[in-house]
Parts: C-alpha cells; structure tokens; sequence
C-alpha cells in the first residue's frame, strides 16, 4: 500500500496514548512489590511479601473463586439465551420485532446501578434471597445484549445463501443449525464468551446492589480500598492482568485461527 | 422461528420488563418513616425534576459522560487508525490488539485507584515534583475533583473508544485507498473524504458507549471524586441504603431507562444513515 498520511506523527500519537494507558497498571505492578505497607512511595525495597500475604488471604481467594463461578453462569446464560435471540432477529420476521431489539440492546447503555436497582425490586417481590445465583441472573441479563450483537454482526456478514442450500439438498432444520450455521458463528460466539467473561468478572454496578453474604473480588477489592489499601491489592491485580493476558492469547488464536473457512460477505450495493 | 424466539423473549420479560413495571409500581407510591406504601402519585417525578439535587447531578453526569466520550475519541482514533493502517498484518498487528485489550481486562476498581496513588498529595507525581524541587508544597489540584474524576473515566473507557472505532477502520480495503491515490487525491484528501466518513459510525458507536459507562458511574466519583462530584448512581445508591427512599430512586431509574431508550434510538437511527456501505 502507499503511504498515506504522517506515518511518524500518527504513530507518536498512538504511543503518546498507550503510555497513558500503560502508566497506572506499570504504578500498579511495581508497587505490589513493595516493601511497605504503601501502594506509593517511599519505596520500601523490593518484596514478594505481599503476594505471600495474598496466598493465605482466605477471603480473597475465596472471592476470586466466586468470581469465575458468577462469570462462567453468566457465559452460559449468554450464550443459550443470546444466540437464540440473535437468531430469531437476523433469521426471521416478527411483530414487535424492533421493540424487541431496543429491549435486547438497552443494557448496553443503562448504567448498571439502575439494572440492579430494577432486579433488586423484583427480588424482593418473589422473596429471592441475594447470592452468587441473584448477581449471575443479574449480570446475565445485563450482558446478555454481548452475544446478541456479536453473533447478530455475524450471521449478517455470512447471509442465508448457505442455508438455503443445505435445505435444497435435504437437510433438517437441526442439521442445517448444527453442519452449516453453527461452524459459521462458532469464532463469533468464542469472541463473546471472552467478553462476556471478562466483564463479568470485573462487574460492579450491578453486582453492588445485588451481592449477599458471598463477595465477587470486585466486591471484595472495594471493601479493602475503602478500609486500609495495602500493596496486596496491587498483587491481587497484578495476577489478573497477567491471567488475563494469557486469556486474551488464547481468545484471539480461536477467534481468528480456527476458522475452518472464511466468512462469506454477501454482495452489497 | 418460535424455538429460538421463545426462550429470549421469556428471560428478558421476567428479568427486564417485569422488573421495570415493579419499579414503576414502586414510584407511584411513598415511603412513610421505613415502610412503603402503594399509592398513585406522580410526585417523586415531579420531586426528581423540580428538587435539587436530582436534576442537577444527573446533568452534570450527562456532562461528564460527554466530556468522556469527547476525550476517549480523541485519544482513540490515533491509536485505531496506526492499528488498522500502519500495523504490519500478522503477529504485530496481533500484538498490537492485545496491548490495547489488556488495560481493558486490568481490574476497574484498580486502574481507578492507581490514579489515586499517581495524583494524590503524597502520590507519585507530587513526590517527584518535591524531591526535584519544582514545588515546595504538593499540589492539591490534582486529586478529589472534577479534574480527576473525567481523567480517570476517560482513562478507563478508552480502549472501548479504540475497539469501536478500529472495527470501522478494518473494513477499509486497500483497492479503496489505492484507487483514490491513483486518481490524484493528496494524503489528506484520502482522508477526509474517504477514511473519516467511513469511521464515523464508529466513533458514534464508541461514544454512546462512553457516555453511557461514564454517566453511570459511581466508582470514579467515590474512590478519586471530591464531595462535590457525586453522580447520579452515587445518589440511586444513597436514596436505597441511607436514605431508604426506594420510591425517588425508582422514579430516576425509570427517568434514565427512558433517556436511554432515546438515546439508543436516535443513536440508531444516526448510525444507519452515515454507515458507508463498502
């Protein structure tokens, strides 16, 4: 390709901003190995002290499982209840089909104390007592609107033309799902789960209003800041980003290198 | 068709409309001492427009949300544009990705409460200014603001701002730009007329986002926020713990779903219209 605008500015500026976005979690990291009881300077020395600390931290690691817990119910409540929905409003026509679609997509910009504030109430009507089940029905419902738009995206780009054949040649309406759109939404619905996941288990909104005896580590995390903020907050957060790293390797080689055939764009005017 | 129709349809009636009717069911009635009692008044609507603070801290979130999502695309659109231009393909471009997904994944509540040690009075920027002896006194500006509070939020929402306006970017082939090249355009011209018209939705897409994250915010208020700065999630929450007021925060709720299903709509309806079929 040719050049085109000011390679050397542009890449400044991009790296200008991905320091900005760098320079608290680099803070962050450093500080975990801390010598001090301080998350800032001075500096007491460098210590794997408070990662020690966080190995026997019953109540932290404790929320950290509560956390995957909640984010994998929540992935499997997207997941069976999003693709569905996503195939009923790329596949078909239906009255009150765009009501519908203003429904699915409102979480995404209702701020989620309002969520929570909405479920809450509900709860309290039908007598359900808040737990880790109360914050994964919440959140479901929250990100749900996640696999929707993404597998939705998807079966635009793909189209029906494929379908349509397997039908022609015999196939059931299960098989058609299974042999033909399943393999095409199969990255799409990968890339949704890690987001889904990854939201889920850094929720907080809805998960404030909705948490009962069990923390999630959000809930955990902000009970510590708003007491005494040791350097073991930092560690804790140190680990995330690093399994999230590890996490995010993994979602890109199956979002983009499985794909057994490319996508097949339907002509455009 | 009813097979995949049915299931979606059920979960979000039983868990957003009829959550939505209770609240509504909630803000027509009041609450006398800690009980509350059904009625049908619409005075915690007129008490959310006409009562300070209601009205006025959710137009200040409003503006904070817009201040966000300016800063965000402002940062974003760089650092989307070398990602979808200049990135070599492959396991650089890959690489790239994941830097920006990675501050995204980094814990909320952290990434906010490294700001807190980056700008407060013994944070790292007024150590460095004191111990070099640029000041002689830590700056206080810095922190328990307004200031800090959009800081912070555009920090955190601005990798959205990226994804959303990379996924436009992307779409742009190369023939486009070449064909134009061919045909006499300078640089910028390509630019203007061709690469920003198409990334607009994207930048629209990414800023309704940001908006609506940072106008429902309550961690950067609380954690880098001063007395001041409370947003309106801040007052939903005091209004159901402290002041045990569920009535008012139920009619706000309603006030901002249906702020929200406007906004969606008009978002919609804009991003239809200038999305550049390619």
């Amino acid at each position: 390709m040719h050049e085109f605008g000011n390679r050397k500015l542009l890449w400044s500026l991009a790296g200008a901003v991905m320091s900005f976005l760098y320079a608290p979690i680099v803070v962050m990291m450093i500080f975990s190995f801390n010598g001090t009881n301080y998350t800032t300077l001075p500096w007491g020395g460098f210590s794997f002290m408070w990662y020690e600390k966080l190995m026997t931290d019953q109540a932290m690691l404790s929320s950290v499982g509560n956390s995957v817990y909640v984010a994998v119910g929540v992935v499997l409540l997207g997941t069976l209840f999003g693709v569905p929905a996503a195939m009923a409003l790329d596949r078909y026509r239906f009255p009150g089909k765009e009501v519908f679609r203003r429904i699915v997509l409102l979480p995404i910009v209702l701020p989620g104390v309002i969520t929570g504030v909405a479920l809450l109430s509900f709860y309290v009507l039908i007598g359900f007592h808040l737990s880790l089940y109360t914050i994964m029905l919440g959140q479901g419902t929250g990100l749900m609107c996640i696999t929707i738009t993404e597998v939705f995206a998807r079966l635009q780009q793909t189209g029906k033309s494929q379908e349509e054949a397997a039908f022609d040649l015999g196939a059931t309406q299960f098989e058609v799902f299974t042999k033909v759109t399943l393999p095409s939404i199969k990255t799409a619905v990968y890339g949704a789960v890690l987001i889904t996941f990854s939201i889920s288990f850094d929720e907080i909104a809805v998960t404030y209003l909705l948490t009962g005896r069990q923390n999630t580590l959000p809930m955990q995390l902000w009970s510590m800041l708003r007491r005494e903020a040791t350097p073991e907050i930092n560690a804790i957060a140190t680990l995330v980003v690093l399994a999230s790293i590890v996490l995010i390797t993994i979602g890109i080689r199956l979002s983009r290198g499985t794909s057994s055939h490319p996508p097949i764009r339907e002509e455009s005017v | 068709m009813l097979f995949w129709l049915a299931p979606p349809i059920l979960w979000f009636t039983v868990f957003m409309l009829v959550p939505y009717a209770m609240l509504f069911y909630y803000s027509l009635g009041s609450v006398n001492y800690v009980t509350f009692e059904p009625g049908f008044s619409a005075a915690n609507f007129i008490k959310v427009f006409t009562t300070q603070p209601y009205l006025g801290v959710m137009l200040k979130s409003a503006k904070l949300g817009l201040m966000t999502a300016i800063f965000t695309s402002i940062l974003a659109y760089p650092v989307a544009f070398c990602l979808a231009f200049y990135a070599p393909a492959g396991r650089a471009k890959n690489f790239l990705y994941m830097l920006v997904i990675v501050p995204w994944w980094a814990s909320y509540l952290v990434k906010a409460y490294a700001w807190k040690t980056i700008l407060g009075s013994h944070g790292l920027i007024n150590q460095l200014l004191l111990n070099t002896g640029i000041i002689s006194h830590p700056l206080t500006f810095l922190l328990y603001n307004e200031f800090s509070v959009a800081l912070t939020l555009t920090y955190i929402f601005t990798p959205f701002a990226i994804l959303s306006i990379y996924s436009q970017l992307e779409r742009i082939p190369v023939s486009l730009i070449e064909g134009a090249r061919d045909l006499g355009a300078t640089g910028w011209q390509i630019f203007y007329k061709i690469v920003f018209p198409i990334s607009v939705p994207g930048i629209l897409a990414g800023a309704v986002i940001t908006f609506s994250l940072a106008f429902g915010d309550f961690i950067s208020p609380a954690l880098v926020g001063g007395p001041n700065s409370i947003m309106i999630s801040n007052i939903v929450i005091n209004l159901l713990g402290r002041a045990f007021d569920w009535p008012l925060a139920a009619a706000i709720g309603l006030v901002i779903i249906g702020m929200a299903t406007a906004l969606i709509t008009v978002a919609n309806h804009i991003e239809r219209r200038l999305t550049v079929r390619l």
